[in-house]
């Protein structure tokens, strides 16, 4: 088996190197191809990181109104507790707001010098419990704040991180839909170029069938010569995506540093490469079936 | 061994080259497929070799129904048999040696016998100088020697050979006819196609004459006479 396997390793090299024109255009199409897909799985997988990190931030802010005693904010926040959903609540005094403020600023906090504490109003921050993101459930708790009276106003983003979802599902669709295109496309290439290998290899193919050749013994290499197809355009894809991915770091991250504070620009986590790899693999070894089964059957 | 009941072949260019032929040989016969170029001798032999399918009629190889609708192991048919094609089918990336040990190579013979048999065949076939030449540096005969060379390495029981002398110098084809002989003379069942009517004249065995797909009457082989 292993040494079947090693002929047919150095059948389908030979062949490569015999065709090397069709098959680096082949993998050439297939990186190009790949790295299309690969460049939208990138930015979904970022805005789904990004959606992640915001929706663990996610909470409810309750400013309260201006004079409330620490025993009546006690009370209010023994009331949040027990609301339907409520997680966590913190309450945060014009102290704590300041001390936040100038953590921000850093070293331009001397921005708020002159500026007294006590003209922040106090909040509580309330984290709702995961199966209560949705609007309609949040709705539910806003509805109940929006009932106490030492609660002035409530801040939420919810609207807008359902917006990005919205986005981030749009992305993953797109990036579904060309894969799908792409991946119809690669197979047509690979079988393509097969079958112009295969063609010009006809009189040797043809020789093994005289004499009884198994249809595995002429079939594997060119199907291990798809698969080595698939996996270098993978890897080509791989590696490209990755340089653009350094140059988008190196050269579009310090602009909007502010922007971005605290966002991570993440490349494709192992996984994903080794099953974009393997998928590179998958295609090209179909490819090559497909041209195996047109053209490599003996003759009847 | 081999038997065909009303057999026909007509290709989708509407010719016929077979046409309701029937024929049997038994085990350890040596037959002549006789008739001019275009009569239907390769077309009967490339059926006989799973190569294409007939058109309609039944045929039997080696115990094997090719007719049947579930036959599809083309491959383990042709490892039952030697075979000589017109158009020789080497493997040009391949030396003499190494084309003629393939035959033996696919069938999974182990490497110490593949080296022994194969010299002898080289030796038999007066290649054991040319053994390591490459397939694209002989000649026309040369080329057709070791094609002959290579359906003879496994030793089968039938060979199947098509036009096998046909550009054979009177001495190798002589020569090749005596190794046909001796196989014949061991059991080996040998379909000989051939348009050549001296050769037929001078071996005496069985010939089946075709002409225009049909199967003439049998012959005597003095009587054989091809008009092109």
């Amino acid at each position: 088996m292993i040494s079947f396997l090693g002929y047919a390793m150095r059948r389908a090299l030979r062949n490569m190197k015999g065709n090397l024109f069709p098959n680096l255009t082949t993998i050439a199409v297939i990186g190009i191809s790949l790295l299309i897909f690969l460049s939208f799985s990138l930015i979904a997988f970022n805005l789904t990181s990004l959606l992640k990190i915001w929706e663990e931030k996610f909470e409810v802010i309750a400013y309260l109104k201006r004079g409330a005693s620490l025993g009546e904010v006690e009370g209010l926040l023994k009331q949040i507790r027990q609301l339907d959903g409520v997680e966590t609540v913190n309450y945060i005094s014009p102290f704590d707001a300041m001390a936040f403020m100038e953590s921000r600023l850093g070293r331009q906090k001397n921005l708020l010098e002159g500026i007294q504490p006590a003209i922040l109003p106090s909040s509580i921050e309330i984290r709702l419990k995961k199966d209560y993101w949705g609007e309609t459930k949040i709705d539910e708790v806003i509805s109940h704040l929006k009932r106490i009276s030492q609660i002035e106003e409530i801040q939420y983003g919810q609207e807008w991180i359902e917006t990005f979802s919205v986005l981030v599902h749009l992305v993953r669709l797109t990036q579904w839909i060309l894969g799908g295109l792409l991946l119809a496309a690669i197979i047509f290439i690979v079988s393509n170029t097969l079958q112009l290998t295969i063609s010009s290899r006809r009189e040797e193919i043809e020789a093994m069938q005289m004499v009884g050749a198994n249809p595995a013994f002429i079939q594997v290499p060119f199907f291990l010569e798809g698969l080595i197809q698939g996996l270098l355009g993978a890897g080509m894809a791989m590696g490209l995506l990755f340089l653009l991915y350094k140059v988008v770091l190196i050269t579009i991250t310090p602009l909007m540093k502010g922007w971005m504070a605290g966002i991570p620009i993440l490349f494709l986590p192992w996984e994903t490469i080794a099953w974009m790899l393997s998928g590179g693999m998958v295609l090209g070894l179909f490819g090559s079936f497909v041209a195996s089964m047109r053209f490599l059957r003996y003759g009847r | 061994m081999i038997q065909m009941f009303s057999v026909s072949k007509t290709y989708p260019s509407q010719i016929t080259a077979l046409s309701d032929l029937t024929l049997e040989v038994t085990a350890g016969e040596f037959v002549f497929i006789a008739g001019p170029s275009g009569s239907g001798k390769s077309s009967l032999l490339r059926i006989l070799f799973g190569a294409e399918k007939p058109s309609s009629g039944e045929v039997i190889v080696n115990g094997i129904r090719l007719t049947h609708p579930s036959f599809k192991k083309v491959y383990q048919l042709r490892r039952t048999m030697g075979i000589i094609s017109p158009d020789f089918k080497l493997l040009r990336d391949r030396n003499v040696r190494e084309n003629i040990a393939f035959a033996l190579e696919v069938t999974g013979h182990p490497p110490k016998e593949i080296r022994e048999k194969v010299s002898e065949t080289l030796r038999q076939m007066g290649l054991q100088e040319r053994e390591k030449d490459s397939i694209l540096s002989l000649s026309a005969g040369e080329q057709q020697r070791v094609a002959i060379a290579r359906a003879l390495v496994r030793e089968s029981s039938l060979i199947l050979a098509d036009e096998p002398t046909s550009i054979l110098d009177d001495e190798m084809t002589g020569k090749v006819m005596e190794i046909f002989s001796e196989l014949h003379q061991k059991g080996t069942t040998i379909v000989f196609a051939t348009q050549d009517a001296h050769l037929i004249q001078r071996h005496p065995h069985r010939v089946i004459p075709l002409m225009a797909g049909k199967s003439g009457d049998a012959e005597s082989n003095e009587e054989v006479r091809f008009e092109e």
